[in-house]
């Protein structure tokens, strides 16, 4: 067990009371899918944007762990699940990439805007003809002097609709190599780039999602993250932060959403006793508290075989899959514990079944993460 | 047995287990010949990793380093020789 600093509790807390501000009108903003930019001022405020990144670009410095901790007070007082998710889809899609490939122009001039907040980020991979099958996508980056040029469209970009800068994987190479994709910093106001209208969707209504269209953009070749041709391997080191960072925000939900329900558990009678001295009630809020533990466990043990340098591609991909699931699980249980106040929309439980849902897709899908497990076990 | 041929059996053993070590090529292009495909690469990376002991997560990859395997050989050699570009 991880024994945290009191400056960590600080960190945490101060987390937690903004997320609370932020989530106080969340189910009028998840009736009308609107982003709370009085939240997105608060959270630039607080500094939160440049947590992971270093100091000389306006960040703390703080480690990976500490991150993910105070990140997971964000999520236990946030109950707009959308707007975390904004948050650490910014965190992770320009910040990090940048902060462990970019050049050191390319730090100096877009990781302060990250740091701060005033250019909010978002990365565009999948395509509508390649989702999980990423080496199959079609954007295409053609090297034209000292530019590329890029076209082709990309769908369910997250932050897509409000984002300044945007971290654009396009393919360089022979389609399905792996070394095929490269990965391009390309801003808003780029001449022939076209951010399609917000989407409709299940969950996460507060985060803003589009397609993204590029019609022969040109992006110098000093903006080129990584090497060419390593777009995968810069999307492997995205991917583990943004499981580690998204969904340790779903084990502060879980926790809160645990607590409620053991609450309303021990104080709801029916038959002239608490619901919570039923089994088949207590049974679902001891699976809640497994999954919870589960979860931490899966998290934060990756986590620190990742800062000590070890192979966690299995381990992030279980990780995936276990928090994840079992958020939707518990997501569903509270609803039942909660009953029919659970399935009003006016107590906010049934919202957490719909964003859990979309856990369960985004980072790659529960099956590609069952996939990639047999794949590193040599089955595939 | 040589660093090269340990990476050799390992590709083999892993990649192409119909043919026998000594007929792989250690400059065959293991990439643009769809041997190692994407996950490939990343279990490579991973076996790589613990085998030499090497901070993979802070090391400047890229695929070319992983084309053959006389490129991966060169890779491993370099990173430990040079220690992690932090």
């Amino acid at each position: 067990m991880i024994g945290w600093t009191d400056e960590q509790r600080t960190l945490r807390a101060a987390a937690a009371e903004l997320g609370a501000a932020v989530g106080k009108d969340h189910l009028e903003r998840d009736a009308t899918g609107e982003f709370s930019r009085d939240g997105w001022a608060l959270v630039r405020e607080s500094g939160l944007l440049g947590l992971p990144f270093g100091t000389e670009y306006g960040g703390l410095g703080a480690d990976l762990l500490t991150t993910m901790y105070v990140l997971e007070g964000l999520g236990e007082a946030c109950r707009d699940g959308g707007f975390p998710f904004s948050v650490t889809t910014h965190v992770v899609s320009t910040g990090v990439p940048l902060h462990r490939f970019g050049s050191a122009e390319l730090k100096a001039r877009y990781l302060p805007g990250v740091c701060s907040g005033s250019a909010i980020g978002a990365h565009a991979i999948s395509e509508p003809d390649a989702g999980s099958d990423m080496m199959a996508m079609r954007t295409t980056a053609v090297l034209d002097g000292d530019d590329y040029v890029l076209t082709g469209s990309k769908s369910f970009v997250s932050n897509g609709p409000i984002a300044d800068t945007y971290l654009v994987y396009a393919r360089t190479g022979k389609a399905g190599a792996p070394d095929a994709i490269t990965t391009f910093l390309v801003e808003r106001d780029s001449p022939g780039l076209h951010v399609g209208q917000p989407m409709g969707k299940m969950g996460l209504k507060t985060s803003p999602l589009s397609e993204l269209f590029l019609d022969g953009v040109r992006v110098p070749a000093t903006r080129v993250v990584g090497k060419v041709g390593a777009g995968f391997l810069v999307l492997d080191h995205v991917m583990k932060w943004e499981i580690l960072l998204s969904f340790v925000v779903n084990l502060g939900e879980m926790e809160h959403r645990l607590r409620e329900s053991v609450r309303y558990a021990r104080t709801r009678k029916q038959f002239g006793a608490p619901i919570g001295s039923n089994q088949s009630v207590s049974n679902k809020l001891v699976d809640m508290r497994i999954g919870v533990e589960t979860s931490r466990k899966w998290l934060y043990d990756t986590a620190e075989k990742l800062v000590a340098r070890k192979n966690v591609t299995t381990d992030i991909a279980i990780t995936k899959l276990v928090v994840s699931e079992a958020n939707l699980a518990s997501a569903l249980a509270a609803v039942q514990v909660f009953g029919g106040y659970g399935y009003m929309t006016e107590y906010g439980v049934e919202k957490d079944v719909r964003n859990a849902v979309a856990g369960t897709i985004y980072s790659g899908t529960t099956e590609i993460q069952r996939q990639r497990v047999a794949a590193m076990m040599g089955l595939g | 047995m040589s660093r090269i041929d340990e990476i050799t059996r390992y590709v083999v053993a892993e990649f192409a287990p119909d043919i026998r070590a000594d007929e792989l090529d250690a400059d065959y292009d293991l990439l643009d010949n769809g041997v190692v495909d994407s996950l490939g690469l990343l279990r490579l990376i991973g076996w790589l990793g613990e085998r030499y002991d090497l901070p993979v997560d802070d090391i400047d990859l890229a695929p070319e380093q992983f084309r053959s395997v006389r490129a991966v050989d060169a890779f491993v050699e370099s990173a430990l020789v040079k220690g992690p570009a932090l």
